[in-house]
């Protein structure tokens, strides 16, 4: 990343020539050079509050040299301020543009991982009953020993029935499509703790549905939050709090574990699961925030915008 | 040093007459300005904008016009050395559309997907350049052919 300074003395003096350029001589020549000021700011990542700040002290500077025309300059700065802004309304449309496209792959994503799920679930779970029937046939024609030893067969076969369910669900419960947000909670937190050994408490509007792509987020940024704790935070408790409020959903997962260093974490593999929680949230406008520090646990929340 | 006084020029400069698509080009089908240096870009942008003002765009949209005709103009002069920036009316029941071309005869460009996707040009960052002209305006046609050209043709309907 780029060191990101504000505005230099320098280019505030060339904003307000510009200006002043403007406002004396007119003309499409300073127009241009407005847009290309705005350019150039954009180039060296400075924002559009930059800008702001740049052409507001450049409309001080030009009303001060002349107090009684303060309302003119005002009015004839228009088409200057526009033009510096407008290299920003082409980044800000870029931007929108791949939030959009952002969005339409994750329902893609999403709608993939719910049809393998629903494969695994349906008809690989077909396969296996018919598996288990030309056993029984089998059993039927062999002498007691050797059907003993397919009984062994048949465990095996259970232990791949629980864990194809067990991915099924992972992958995309039905119960989230089915029942909700909160009992899809539930039960991964009763997976999470069977698996680990965590103990995962859930909280939250139990009767209440949100927006199916606000569930969807929600659970796989818990589910994701969950995963992480189980690895890296050698802690002995979650907690999830899910909370509706005025204009937003929130939710917060908070462990007892070793914390860490929010600044640290970036550059390392613990950053990854945390930049994919901001790439799911983003299309939907959400923000998240962390709370930790070595050795005092993990607060990780998010917030939605939900009518 | 003495202030000079200020100019103050209305932004939008007023339509005279009853039908500004007829009368905006000046009984001429297309406008055209030739572009091989940075004065041109000015001049390209100043016939852009007083089209587009003659047309009743909005000074947000006049902006946008503008803008892309710096982009498209730019881009002759970096890349292809000269060439030249056409304006031209269409309507569609009775909204005008401003048709802005493009054109030059330089070395073209390879790999037109790639020119269209943001932070390709090295002379841009974000959203810039042609991808940035895509999205200011309301159609966007490219063509080009290594080692004879390219043509833009960009149209911004009346809001």
């Amino acid at each position: 990343m780029e060191a990101v300074t504000g505005p230099t003395p320098a280019l505030q003096e060339q904003f307000t020539k510009a200006l002043e350029t403007h406002l004396t001589q007119g003309g499409e020549a300073a127009l241009l050079s407005a847009y290309e000021l705005g350019r150039a700011v954009l180039n060296e990542r400075l924002g559009v509050l930059d800008v702001a700040t740049l052409l507001q002290a450049a409309l001080v500077a030009a009303c001060q040299r002349r107090p009684r025309e303060s309302v003119r300059i005002v009015q004839a700065a228009a088409g200057f301020v526009l033009e510096c802004l407008c290299p920003f309304e082409m980044a800000h449309r870029a931007v929108r543009e791949a939030n959009t496209a952002l969005h339409g792959l994750n329902e893609l994503l999403e709608e993939q991982t719910r049809r393998i799920s629903h494969e695994l679930h349906d008809e690989a779970g077909q396969l296996l009953a018919s598996v288990y029937l030309a056993l029984d046939d089998v059993a039927r024609d062999l002498p007691a020993p050797a059907a003993a030893r397919l009984q062994s067969v048949k465990t095996l076969l259970d232990d791949i029935e629980v864990e194809l369910r067990r991915l099924s669900h992972e992958l995309r419960p039905t119960v989230l499509d089915d029942l909700g947000l909160m009992p899809a909670l539930d039960l991964l937190a009763q997976s999470v703790s069977a698996r680990t050994g965590l103990w995962v408490k859930i909280e939250g509007p139990r009767d209440d549905r949100f927006p199916p792509p606000i569930e969807t987020v929600l659970y796989r940024i818990v589910q994701e939050a969950l995963n992480n704790v189980g690895k890296h935070a050698q802690a002995s408790a979650v907690t999830v709090v899910v909370r509706r409020e005025a204009r937003r959903v929130c939710c917060s997962v908070r462990d007892d574990g070793v914390g860490f260093d929010p600044g640290t974490a970036r550059s390392t593999a613990k950053g990854i699961g945390l930049i994919g929680i901001r790439e799911r949230l983003a299309p939907l406008g959400g923000a998240l925030s962390i709370d930790a520090a070595p050795g005092r646990g993990t607060e990780l929340r998010v917030a939605i915008p939900a009518v | 040093m003495q202030p000079s006084a200020i100019k103050y020029e209305p932004y939008t400069p007023s339509v005279n007459g009853s039908s500004p698509t007829m009368t905006a080009l000046g009984g001429v089908d297309e406008i055209r300005v030739p572009v091989e240096s940075d004065q041109d870009i000015v001049a390209a942008r100043q016939k852009g904008r007083a089209l587009a003002a003659r047309l009743g765009f909005s000074s947000s949209d006049a902006t946008m016009v503008a803008t892309a005709i710096s982009e498209l103009a730019r881009n002759i002069v970096l890349y292809a050395s000269r060439g030249e920036i056409c304006f031209r009316l269409e309507s569609h029941g009775a909204d005008p559309i401003l048709v802005i071309r493009a054109c030059d005869e330089g070395g073209g460009i390879a790999d037109v997907p790639q020119a269209l996707k943001d932070g390709y040009s090295t002379s841009g960052r974000l959203g810039v350049g042609l991808p940035g002209v895509r999205r200011l305006m309301d159609e966007f046609e490219i063509s080009s052919v290594v080692g004879r050209g390219t043509v833009v043709v960009v149209k911004k309907w009346k809001q």
